[in-house]
């Protein structure tokens, strides 16, 4: 469900980022810029540093050099400013990280409630909401454990939502789920598409990428080395690595 | 699958077999003999030595003797719960200093956990009883029990409570920041409410171990159940009677504070686990 890209400031720039895991080159001259609405999808193989490509972006990995900018304001460093700016930016998880003590309702309400400072009222109210859409909303009172790892990635996405964020970033949201409970989070996703959200998603889901994504993204060994719309990299991938990593996974 | 069933034994060895089982039986049948023979012979020692002549057990038929008690019990209990509200909030203050990011803070903080879980319980008292008079303070018997048993805790309750925040899986932390969460809201709403669940068997184990170092009180003369009970036996003789019913009164709280451990662990996996 590719959308024409809109025109102006980009949402998420990251300029020459370079990142060492001591002598490990991580993160090798990354350049990327995401536009309001755009869906990009980012692939490749394991510890290509695609992960760390996207925890980069709201800082839960730090950079050694370069420049991240989010609506063309630089990344904060630390404190009030960069928890502001996280809080704009939405994020969901391999492992969904839903906060186990507490009951699903209170894990969507608890950022508009601390964050943003909405009443418990107002804050349950959209919360219902959300979790109606993503379709949870019968398990509100019970706690993480007690659902499945399908529901419990939806309510998680629930949970970015609800804090209204300019952006999503997706890290491997399906890989640690059962392979029946992997459509239902992806439909959640390709809903959000849809509608116009801005998303960054590191994924296997070579079907969903195709059909989801503006843009592919290839990286190896901490570099991008293909950037180009799904049709085109799918069907005609300009290295020679990202033809055996297609080739790889179609094998089976 | 019937999660409450499953015990330490499930994990330890298989199935017993027909074979096991006969052993099992046969093993059971010779320790219940030898049990009873113990039983027998303890009886008939404290038989022989007079220890169960009724003067020695007429007392507890006294309502002032259970007074007596109750009013000792009543003191122990105080100091308990003196101690460990005292041994909680120190424990805290450690724990947060130790984890902060502060070097010198969490130096400061590293050091009083181990002097605090070096030093033995009755060195702390001999302190607060001998040497903290000589600094001009005059502490009243309650405080100069409270506060060192209090203080000889802290320092295993601190880690107990840094082993539950280290417990937390990092996803928790990431999560919280990344909705947007400072640093103290993170460990206020997310981090400490978890990491105290984990501990709670723990801090318990630990309570046990404050209500029994209070027995010390005797040291600095504050009438706990353990200084009444050795005014009862110097009063009346009565050594093995007054220890055996104070030792059961003990056992009784203790064994209650266990099972309220156990419960609350139950509950907690009952709640996470689904």
């Amino acid at each position: 469900m590719a959308q024409a890209t809109q025109a102006g400031t980009p949402v998420i720039e990251l300029r020459h980022v370079d990142k060492h895991y001591g002598q490990l080159h991580v993160l090798k001259d990354i350049n990327l810029s995401v536009k309001k609405g755009e869906v990009v999808v980012i692939i490749g193989p394991s510890g290509s540093g695609k992960s760390t490509l996207c925890r980069t972006i709201n800082r839960l990995e730090t950079i050694d050099s370069g420049e991240i900018l989010i609506d063309g304001q630089p990344l904060p460093k630390e404190g009030r400013k960069l928890a502001e700016l996280r809080a704009q930016v939405g994020m969901v998880f391999q492992q969904f990280n839903l906060f186990a003590h507490k009951t699903i309702l209170d894990n969507v309400t608890i950022g508009p409630r601390e964050v943003l400072k909405k009443s418990k009222a107002e804050a349950e109210q959209e919360a219902m909401q959300l979790l109606k859409r993503v379709g949870v909303d019968s398990q509100a009172s019970k706690v993480p454990a007690q659902l499945s790892g399908g529901q419990q990635q939806r309510v998680a996405i629930a949970r970015s939502l609800a804090m209204h964020p300019k952006a999503m970033l997706f890290d491997e949201p399906t890989s640690a789920l059962d392979p029946e409970m992997i459509g239902e989070v992806l439909a959640v996703m390709t809903e959000l598409a849809s509608e116009g959200m801005t998303m960054v998603i590191v994924t296997h889901e070579m079907n969903f990428a195709k059909r989801v994504a503006d843009r592919i993204i290839f990286m190896d060994a901490g570099a991008i080395l293909e950037e180009n719309t799904p049709e085109e990299f799918f069907t005609n991938p300009a290295t020679q690595r990202a033809r055996d990593f297609l080739e790889s996974i179609q094998a089976h | 699958m019937n999660n409450k069933n499953i015990t330490i034994r499930d994990y330890l060895y298989e199935a017993p077999g027909p074979k096991t089982k006969r052993y099992i039986t046969i093993g059971t049948v010779l320790s219940l003999i030898c049990v009873a023979w113990l039983i027998y012979v303890i009886i008939r020692l404290f038989y022989e030595n007079g220890q169960l002549d009724a003067k020695y057990w007429s007392i507890f038929t006294r309502a002032t003797t259970w007074r007596f008690f109750g009013k000792g019990l009543l003191g122990t209990l105080e100091v308990s719960l003196a101690a460990m509200l005292v041994t909680f909030s120190l424990g805290m203050i450690m724990m947060i200093g130790r984890i902060n990011r502060n070097k010198v803070i969490s130096t400061i903080a590293t050091v009083f956990i181990e002097l605090s879980r070096g030093i033995p319980t009755l060195l702390f008292i001999y302190f607060f009883f001998l040497a903290v008079p000589q600094f001009g303070l005059k502490l009243p018997a309650f405080w100069k029990i409270t506060l060192p048993v209090a203080i000889s805790a802290a320092g295993v309750t601190a880690e107990t409570l840094r082993s539950g925040v280290n417990a937390v899986p990092k996803g928790q932390r990431e999560a919280a920041i990344s909705l947007g969460m400072r640093d103290h809201t993170v460990f206020l709403k997310i981090i400490f409410p978890q990491a105290f669940r984990i501990v709670i068997p723990g801090l318990i184990s630990e309570l046990v171990i404050v209500l029994k170092d209070t027995t010390f009180a005797y040291v600095v003369s504050y009438a706990d159940l353990m200084q009444n009970a050795r005014v009862m036996i110097s009063n009346y003789d009565a050594l093995l009677s007054v220890y055996l019913v104070v030792a059961v009164i003990y056992i009784l709280i203790n064994y209650g504070l266990n099972k309220l451990s156990v419960y609350l662990a139950n509950r907690r996996k009952r709640l996470q686990a689904g």
